[in-house]
């Protein structure tokens, strides 16, 4: 056997050095095919494991402005009827890509994923006596998402400008330390939150005066960030707040404020309207953050920043000035995220209590493009996918629980696996600036 | 540069596993060392992932060491694991200080203490809550090694029955960390509880999150939202087993604004944390302090026998505690017959399968 083709000598000069080549969108057929996946195994999964009963769906709770009975239904009947739907919606989807060629809309994917999570809580409730609270089911999805979406938002505007955060970790950690115990000492959760935001802001100034001014691998440097942070907080935690919990650890927590008449509303009410201000602050947050990237003089020289940082230095944007800002406005952004954890969620700090949110987060900027919007949703899919796992075990769902543990954590590495199409960073995204 | 972004996360994500990775031992100076102590004898105690303020569990077994030495004599090293991977260096540091006896917390820490233990026969080892054996032979795989083992599917029992006795709808919940043997006899005693309940008077009392699982032992939203997903299913009493998820618990208890009832375990809940004395009906007691002490005790007065110790009701290895506060809201005739629950275990009337005592 000989080698047919011989390669060209190693460190032969390419005639042209390899141009990098940026995708166009196009329309693809992945689409449809990962639908008819998705119908096949939810398909395989009644045939496997057959699961007779009723379903009993909660969808009402006693705030309400009529009481909706406990919905009884045979599961099997709508798992399979959620199948048949799912596969007619995967007809429409083939033949618009492949005879129209067009992508699939919104209208199609939208009632899969509802029609298939239907089904597939018909299928796991099925026979259980224990009501499944769909309310329950998307306010704790929101709760769990909540860090989340805020370390996406402090992700993307970073990486935006061209820094890479590999510490969201450290700075939810951080801020949930600090509102912690800024918290305790003030009696005021307003004052955790604000001290939050500034821990937040001390981290990224940190990583920005090693990353921008410095020029260092903004990876190490993140990665370093998180292992500091684990260890002072770790530290302060155990020789100042355990020996003076009552004094330094057990801040008041925000009370949960409802919008009259809204919290009302069955199902969404409760779950999205009768919440904490911190919940309320991060629908606001994401939908600016939004509005600051895209529509503002602001967003338009971050972004330039991060994706060709020489062009827009050309034009006389401050490079390494811009980054700081939105740097360091990340670091507030994430910050709100961190308080969460103590002066939302528990009332006290506990070691490591983050437990790679923060890293989950970083999934979600990826997952959502580095856009505003679809990183906050990531983050609430991510939120969804660990309330799923709790709920599935409270009404005894026949999934082991080792495996709906594992659930979140699946879906976030096919997520930033690729799985949802092409996602391209800022061009400029983790590497330094240096001015000629 | 890009790539190194989703390099980053997936390493990230996929290190989550080992979030606590990384970072060195946590080496207390600050007790001083054996040489100034009246005694030279040297106990030391290496803890788990928890660290020893954790309010249960490290925190009783370090406690039981210190009573120890303090009776003694002589003063404790401690060593603190941050993450598994700091479990061999830090029991072999303590080899290399001297110690003479070793209390090793926990039965992560299993695989350490018997190699250890194999490889360095003069030194005495005492580790909590596992029985040594990994070969499941039945014997313990080093010949000085003590395990001290705690059947507290006993006492969750009585706290089961007192539970389903309380409970006015008829639903009691619980949840555990992590799915550890060492968690779950809590729950399968506790159940065995309420359904001996059912038996007797006849009710159907419900346990709710029988196999549901926080994933790890950190107070955080995650232990909340489970813990308010079985509020949701109507329960009034909840067992949170693993440490300090049990302060997510009173968060979520004090969200749902409704009137559930928490019960503690390991330590007296409203002993060690005085926040929660409104909510503690009662707690399942594990005694590691008393037991650990006189394991070390022992040890220093050179009568150190590697026989197991398994902590039962008979010889108050575990308990129940106190009701405190809610003496007045529980019948007394329940309270009865939670004693003489118990003394019928104590007298082998009435077993509680765990496993421990099969």
């Amino acid at each position: 056997m000989t080698a047919q083709a011989v390669d060209p000598a190693p460190g032969a000069p390419a005639p042209d050095a390899p141009v990098e080549h940026r995708t166009v969108e196009t329309v693809s057929s992945k689409a449809p095919v990962i639908l008819a996946v998705l119908t096949g195994l939810l398909a395989l999964l009644l045939v496997a494991a057959h699961h007779p009963g009723d379903v009993r769906f909660a969808l009402g709770s006693s705030h309400d402005f009529f009481e909706i009975p406990v919905i009884v239904v045979p599961g099997p009947v709508v798992a399979w009827g959620g199948v048949v739907v799912m596969a007619a919606l995967t007809a429409v989807a083939f033949v618009l890509t492949s005879a129209l060629r067009r992508h699939v809309p919104a209208w199609v994917t939208v009632p899969f994923a509802v029609v298939g999570l239907v089904a597939f809580l018909a299928w796991a409730g099925a026979g259980s006596p224990r009501d499944l609270s769909i309310t329950g089911l998307i306010s704790g999805a929101i709760a769990l998402s909540i860090p989340i979406v805020y370390g996406a938002l402090g992700g993307v505007i970073g990486e935006r400008a061209g820094v890479v955060n590999i510490a969201i970790e450290a700075q939810l950690l951080l801020a949930a330390f600090t509102s912690a115990l800024v918290g305790s000492i003030t009696r005021s959760p307003w004052a955790g939150l604000v001290a939050a935001m500034l821990a937040g802001v001390l981290v990224a100034l940190v990583l920005g005066v090693f990353a921008i001014t410095y020029r260092v691998n903004q990876v190490i440097v993140g990665v370093v960030l998180n292992v500091l942070v684990i260890g002072i907080t770790s530290f302060l935690y155990s020789q100042l707040l355990v020996p003076n919990a009552q004094a330094l650890n057990t801040t008041p927590r925000f009370p949960r404020v409802g919008i009259p008449l809204l919290e009302r509303i069955p199902v969404i009410g409760p779950a999205v309207f009768n919440q904490t201000v911190v919940v309320y602050l991060m629908f606001v947050v994401t939908a600016a953050v939004w509005f600051g990237l895209y529509r503002t003089r602001w967003g338009l020289r971050v972004r330039a920043v991060g994706e060709h940082p020489k062009a827009a230095d050309t034009v006389g944007i401050k490079v390494n000035a811009t980054r700081y800002r939105a740097l360091l406005m990340a670091g507030a952004v994430a910050g709100i995220g961190g308080a969460f954890y103590t002066v939302v969620s528990i009332g006290q700090f506990g070691r490591e209590m983050t437990a790679g949110a923060g890293f989950i987060a970083l999934a979600a900027v990826i997952f959502g493009k580095w856009d505003p919007l679809r990183a906050a949703f990531a983050g609430l899919l991510f939120g969804f996918a660990s309330n799923l796992q709790s709920i599935l075990s409270v009404v005894g769902a026949p999934v082991p629980s080792q495996f709906m543990l594992m659930l979140p954590y699946v879906i976030t590495l096919l997520a930033v696996a690729g799985l949802v199409g092409r996602s391209r960073g800022p061009a400029a995204s983790g590497v330094a600036y240096e001015k000629e | 540069m890009k790539r190194t972004t989703r390099f980053a996360a997936l390493a990230g994500v996929a290190a989550l596993a080992f979030a606590a990775c990384g970072q060195a031992p946590e080496q207390s100076g600050g007790e001083a060392t054996g040489d100034a102590a009246s005694s030279d004898f040297l106990p030391c105690i290496v803890s788990d992932q928890g660290g020893f303020d954790d309010k249960s569990f490290n925190q009783l077994s370090y406690e039981g060491v210190q009573a120890a030495a303090d009776s003694l004599g002589t003063e404790l090293k401690q060593v603190q694991s941050q993450s598994e991977t700091d479990f061999k260096g830090n029991v072999q540091s303590l080899v290399d200080q001297g110690c003479n006896v070793i209390v090793t917390v926990g039965y992560a820490l299993s695989a350490t203490t018997v190699e250890s233990a194999n490889a360095n026969p003069d030194v005495e080892y005492i580790i909590i809550d596992d029985a040594a054996d990994n070969d499941f032979d039945g014997e313990t795989d080093a010949p000085n090694i003590k395990p001290l083992l705690y059947d507290t599917a006993q006492a969750a029992y009585l706290a089961g029955y007192l539970a389903a006795g309380y409970s006015q709808s008829g639903k009691v919940g619980t949840f555990g960390g992590a799915e550890y043997p060492t968690v779950t006899i809590f729950m399968d005693g506790f159940k065995q509880g309420v359904d001996h309940y059912n038996e007797v008077k006849g009710t159907s009392v419900e346990v709710v999150g029988m196999d549901q699982f926080t994933g790890g032992f950190e107070a955080n939203e995650t232990a909340k939202t489970t813990a308010k997903n079985i509020i949701d299913q109507g329960v009034d009493v909840i067992l949170p087993v693993g440490g300090p998820i049990y302060q997510s618990a009173i968060a979520a208890i004090q969200d749902s604004g409704r009137d559930v009832a928490l019960i503690g375990a390991d330590a007296d809940l409203y002993v060690t944390d005085p926040s929660s004395q409104a909510l503690v009906l009662t707690s399942i007691l594990k005694k590691m302090d008393v037991s650990t002490e006189e394991a070390v005790q022992a040890a220093g007065e050179g009568t150190f026998d590697p026989e197991p110790y398994v902590g039962t009701l008979e010889n108050e290895g575990v308990d129940i505690a106190p009701l405190h506060d809610f003496e007045s809201k529980v019948d007394p005739a329940l309270v009865e017959e939670v004693e003489a629950l118990k003394q019928q275990i104590v007298s082998g009337e009435l077993k509680v399968t765990s496993y421990l005592a099969e």
